[in-house]
């Protein structure tokens, strides 16, 4: 029974991390590739940190460990995202021409 | 159990293997940017998972550092980005 929950955790965690990355690859634009990427971590890698800690018990030496990694990815991750969609639209990265709103230009 | 943690790490490196296509096409410093952040992540993933299976305890720390420590080339070439070098 928790063989199958583990796999199960990890089919999930590896699906959306393989479609993150075709997205990061396939997107027309730099804000969209920030977006793929988010949904790489908060998707894909929470539910595989998941799977680690059913395996091994969350008290245990693997499972505390990943415990940390999923709490210190679910801070990190959207600051750095953030970070780095401010300083490419203040950089003058373009938009997609099929994009139809620029709220931060608007007055 | 060994196999599942072992076949996750691989299909870590594989899709590392897959952002690393972006890494060198990115038309902009940005794009390089994101798949750098996302590729650091996988890393930290797959080292986890690879101190699981072969069950030292020494990887977890590279695994750790790795995930703590990976956003701060994302922040410091962000703030690059944003205000010039200094």
């Amino acid at each position: 029974m928790k063989e199958l929950i583990v796999i199960a955790l990890c089919c999930v965690g590896l699906f959306f991390t393989v479609s993150g990355a075709v997205g990061i690859i396939r997107m027309p634009d730099v804000y969209l590739r920030i977006q793929c990427s988010s949904k790489t971590v908060t998707m894909g890698a929470l539910p595989v940190l998941v799977a680690l800690v059913v395996a091994e018990g969350p008290v245990s030496t693997y499972g505390s460990r990943a415990l940390l990694v999923a709490a210190l990815l679910l801070i990190v991750n959207p600051a750095a995202s953030h970070a780095i969609a401010r300083a490419a639209y203040k950089s003058g990265v373009p938009m997609w021409r099929g994009a139809v709103r620029d709220e931060p230009r608007q007055p | 159990m060994h196999a599942v943690f072992i076949a996750v790490a691989i299909a870590e490196v594989a899709v590392i293997a897959l952002l690393m296509v972006r890494l060198a096409l990115g038309p902009s410093v940005s794009d390089r940017i994101v798949a750098l952040n996302t590729i650091s992540t996988q890393c930290a993933l797959a080292v986890l998972f690879f101190a699981v299976f072969s069950d030292r305890t020494i990887y977890l720390d590279v695994a750790l550092w790795l995930a703590s420590f990976s956003y701060l080339g994302a922040i410091v070439w962000a703030r690059y980005l944003e205000r010039g070098l200094l």
